[in-house]
């Protein structure tokens, strides 16, 4: 187990202090130290960089607060207990989501700016290397910040869709309402598997029927029989039931794309993410490979340099060895 | 901690693991905060600091605890504003000067000092003069000592330093021309290395160690380390929140100091089991591989330069789940598993492949709307673990390379045969094939191999070999190409165990050799293991596993009866034969004072399946496979 001799370290400074001063020796920073400590400190660079970041961090602080803040609110107003506090409208709600949209995408090119100006003036290996990590914890932060936003956000999606597959069925009297509830719990848990819809879809006809009729009954009576006569009521009859069937399966349609879309969109997210990471590696493939064909290029140059200089040179040398004999035999002839 | 929670054998990894992280968290214990704000932080360590964290986190780890630069003390680093540092490093001198230089320079926004070992008071005073000097006493936000000094290589096996490894190594401790006061530098070395490991697992252990060797010496220094500091209760490292409370009091764990000269024959062993064939036939090192991978066999044209060889390195860490499952197999059920996970997941990609192809086909299909739901289900699935199913494919390529190097070594030296021969001759079996026989034989093996082999035929035997037989094995040797400096020294081995006590003896045992060619072919394997007996080890008890058989359970043993006796705890400091705890031990550790290996380690882990509801740890002062004991004795034989 760590032991914390932090306190031990300070005691041994104050000790330090004393015997400095008692050997009356300078080190420099012994007797003014406070003030020494002052003048040092401000000469050195305020790093602008990390004040900044810092300012993003607490920015997206603030986002989450105020997210976690009203989440509460935001999903418990579905539950049927209407207390008087957690209760927010549907306008509330879009506007907290149009906010928090617009601040992450704030905060989101605030990382792009700091990313692009933390290389300017920096020429050491290692703060370019640290900067770039910080850049990335942040962006990460504020991922996870966005996922509790798009969590909230799904649920709040969900119920609605639910919401609206339960009214469809408010019409129903109550006595069929707990067979109805039970199958739209069947229908909402699995709406994928299709032997499970098929009786529900095959149920609600049925029922819509047998409603339908004492309420066409009704309204039959209400208006009075001077403009109905039985075969026109009886068309009327079968066009309804056949608008109902349609209505129904066209509903069907709906419900199975919307949870197709719903898998789709998170594939969709996926691949988006794996396509951007090569997008990544492409590029700098893509310089590699740049920078290889100019590298071949310029070597083909030296070649072709190296091979005129050969030539070159060669000449010279048989230029030079004629003259010598040459001048050899000048001077023989001279000589004779 | 829920670690301190569980029982002393939690896992030595998990301990420090956890100790680690904390010290990362700037000594605050860790806690998971997934909307936690991002802290960064810079790490500085030298080798020492180095040695201990690679087997344990890795850079992605480290990243996860907010770390975005990890560097070296000596190198020369760059002020990076704003940010804290942790060091990490040991309190010597050099990095003491280090340290304070880059606190004259202003390296660094704050810095919070973790020391490996405990630093003394001089050199902490040496640092804060240089702080008031530098005017920067407030920027030294915390000093800790950790008490980590030890390296954790697996979840019950620990080394004490791989850096200053000539330091303790058998060599150094068994040396004629050693002084004293050297020698007292190398125990405190060691000494300090158990006590931090003590302090790590939290309990204090009743030590028991044999007479007469370097082993007592260290556990006379440890006894007396752990006493004064029990005696201290102001600072006493051992009491209070610093352990989970002595909820295991009653169960207090076994120390077992042996001496490598007890058993001079296992570490010069051919084996046969994964892990420790790894470490013998290739560059293992703090769980990483290092394998060198010729790049094809095309003819180099004339005047280009020489054929580079890939160097590839692997870790083998506790997340590989292969590794875990086939560290102590033997050789050829490894190939054999490999194969398996291959074929299945084989298997799995097929029908990620197959779903490609449904799809494509029913995409056109109007009324398709359930078939289509269907395939987006398994799509999701599919898609989701394509990560899990690449983590496999790396791992099992990683595995195939791993044991295909051993195989060709394996194959090129005919490690088999060394490794039935040896059995026998340790298990005093007869033996089909003279000695002499298989040293003059000119393509089984280096010269090292049959170095090896002649050595535990020479400690192995109860009766030293007449002087004509010596002269022709050593003639034998020399031909083949060996240095026969080991040799002289183990005669002086020889001699001197045989002064103290009768050399340990291996116990009895039998290798069955399943044939030739046998299944291993029939599954079409890639490893095709001509030639390679597929040998079944058969449970034998090593000298070490033996004695600490003897001391758990207080079995009476004319080998281990007058070992000493020593419990810190005790108020009367005084060292009796006699053990005053007569119930068997729950959990042990194993300390091999001169070096250990992977062979013990795995005998004992195989003892302890045996036994429900014991926990043995090994520990070593340096790991050495046995070309590099060789080397030592080699060089302990020249004087």
């Amino acid at each position: 187990m760590a032991v914390d001799i932090t306190l031990l370290f300070r005691a041994s400074v104050k000790t330090v202090k004393t015997r400095n001063k008692a050997l009356g020796v300078a080190v420099g920073g012994g007797v003014d130290g406070s003030r020494d400590e002052l003048f040092r400190r401000s000469p050195r660079p305020k790093s602008d960089f990390s004040s900044r970041a810092r300012e993003v961090i607490s920015h997206i602080g603030k986002l989450r607060d105020f997210l976690l803040e009203h989440r509460k609110d935001y999903i418990n107003a579905y539950s049927h207990t209407m207390s008087e506090y957690g209760r927010m409208t549907d306008s509330e709600r879009d506007q907290i989501d149009q906010d928090a949209q617009i601040f992450m995408r704030t905060c989101s090119e605030a990382i792009q700016q700091l990313r692009t100006e933390a290389h300017k003036e920096i020429h050491s290996q290692q703060v370019k290397e640290h900067r770039t990590a910080v850049l990335d914890f942040i962006e990460d932060y504020l991922k996870r910040v966005c996922k509790l936003y798009s969590e909230q956000r799904a649920i709040r999606v969900k119920r609605v869709v639910d919401k609206k597959r339960l009214s469809k069925l408010e019409p129903e009297p109550n006595s069929t309402k707990t067979r109805e509830s039970t199958s739209s719990e069947k229908v909402s848990q699995s709406p994928s598997k299709d032997s499970e819809e098929n009786p529900a879809t095959e149920e609600h006809p049925e029922k819509i029927l047998a409603e339908a009729q004492p309420e066409l009954g009704t309204w039959g009576d209400g208006k009075g029989e001077d403009e109905l006569s039985p075969e026109e009521i009886q068309m009327f009859e079968q066009e309804n039931q056949r608008l109902i069937g349609e209505m129904n399966s066209l509903f069907d349609e709906v419900r199975q794309i919307e949870g197709r879309v719903v898998e789709i969109s998170r594939l969709q997210e996926i691949f988006t993410e794996k396509v951007l990471q090569q997008e990544a590696e492409i590029d700098s493939i893509h310089q590699l490979v740049v920078g290889a064909t100019e590298n071949i290029k310029e070597g083909n140059e030296d070649i072709r340099e190296a091979i005129k200089n050969n030539a070159g040179f060669r000449v010279w040398i048989l230029f030079f060895l004629v003259m010598c004999s040459f001048s050899l035999l000048f001077l023989d002839w001279y000589d004779s | 901690m829920a670690a301190a929670a569980a029982a002393v054998s939690a896992s030595i990894r998990e301990r420090q693991t956890v100790a680690l992280k904390r010290m990362l968290n700037f000594n605050v214990p860790h806690v998971k905060n997934s909307t936690g704000e991002p802290v960064w932080k810079v790490l500085i360590y030298d080798r020492f600091g180095q040695d201990i964290i690679s087997p344990l986190l890795s850079v992605k780890e480290l990243r996860d605890m907010g770390i975005t630069l990890h560097l070296l003390l000596h190198s020369d680093r760059d002020p990076i504003p704003d940010v804290p540092a942790i060091y990490f490093v040991m309190p010597t001198e050099e990095n003491i000067d280090r340290m304070c230089q880059d606190l004259r320079n202003q390296l660094y926004e704050s810095y919070y000092l973790n020391f490996i070992s405990a630093i003394s008071r001089s050199k902490l005073e040496d640092i804060a003069n240089a702080a008031l000097a530098a005017s920067a006493v407030t920027q030294v936000a915390k000093v800790f000592d950790q008490y980590l000094n030890f390296i954790t290589l697996e979840d019950d096996m620990f080394v004490l330093c791989n850096q200053n490894k000539e330091l303790v190594s058998y060599r150094a401790i068994n040396r004629p021309d050693i002084t004293d006061t050297e020698m007292e530098t190398v125990m405190d070395t060691i000494v300090d290395s158990l006590f931090c490991f003590f302090v790590t697992l939290g309990a204090v252990p009743i030590i028991r160690c044999s007479r007469g060797t370097a082993a007592e010496m260290v556990a006379v220094k440890l006894d007396k380390k752990l006493r004064e500091n029990l005696r201290d209760a102001r600072n006493s490292l051992f009491t209070g929140d610093t352990l989970g409370a002595g909820q295991f009091s009653f169960q207090r764990p076994l120390l077992v100091l042996v001496d490598r000269n007890i058993d001079l024959a296992t570490p010069l062993h051919h084996t046969w089991t994964y892990q420790a064939l790894v470490h013998d036939v290739l560059d293992f090192h703090l769980n990483r591989v290092n394998l060198e991978e010729t790049s094809g066999v095309e003819n180099s044209p004339a005047g280009a330069r020489p054929k580079r060889k890939n160097k590839k390195s692997y870790d083998l860490t506790p997340v590989d789940k292969f590794w875990q499952k086939h560290k102590g197999s033997p050789f050829p059920e490894v190939a054999e598993s490999v194969q398996q996970e291959l074929e299945s997941y084989r298997a799995q990609e097929d029908e990620v492949k197959r779903l490609k192809s449904i799809m494509g086909l029913e995409g056109e299909d109007e009324g398709a709307i359930s078939m289509l739901s269907d395939n987006t289900a398994k799509l999701t699935s599919a898609v989701s673990s394509l990560p899990e199913l690449l983590e496999k494919k790396r791992l099992i390529d990683l595995h195939t390379n791993v044991a295909t190097a051993v195989l060709e070594h394996i194959k090129a030296r005919k490690l088999d045969v060394y490794f039935e021969y040896e059995e026998k001759i340790m298990s005093k079996t007869t033996l089909d094939k003279s000695l002499l026989d298989i040293i003059s034989d000119p393509d089984a093996g280096t010269p090292e191999d049959k170095m090896r082999l002649f050595l535990i035929y020479y400690i192995s035997t109860q009766q030293a070999p007449s002087e004509a037989d010596l002269e022709q094995y050593k003639k034998a040797l020399t031909d083949a190409g060996c240095n026969l400096n080991p040799l002289q020294y183990i005669k002086q081995w020889k001699a001197f165990t045989k002064m103290a006590s009768a050399p340990a003896s291996y116990g009895s045992t039998t290798t069955k050799s399943m044939g030739l060619l046998s299944r291993v072919m029939n599954t079409g394997s890639q490893f095709v293991m001509e030639g390679v007996k597929n040998l079944v080890l058969k449970q034998q008890n090593l000298p070490v596993t033996r004695i600490l058989d003897n001391l758990m359970e207080m079995k009476s043993n004319p080998e281990t009866d007058d070992y000493r006796y020593f419990d810190p705890k005790m108020l009367r400091g005084n060292d009796s034969s006699v053990p005053r705890n007569k119930n068997p031990f729950q959990e042990a550790i194993v300390f091999v004072v001169g070096g250990g290996n992977y062979i013990e380690y795995q005998n004992l882990v195989d003892y302890i399946k045996g036994k429900q509801g014991k926990h043995i740890l090994y520990g070593c002062s340096e790991l050495f496979n046995a070309t590099q004991f060789i080397k030592q004795l080699s060089q302990l034989g020249q004087k």
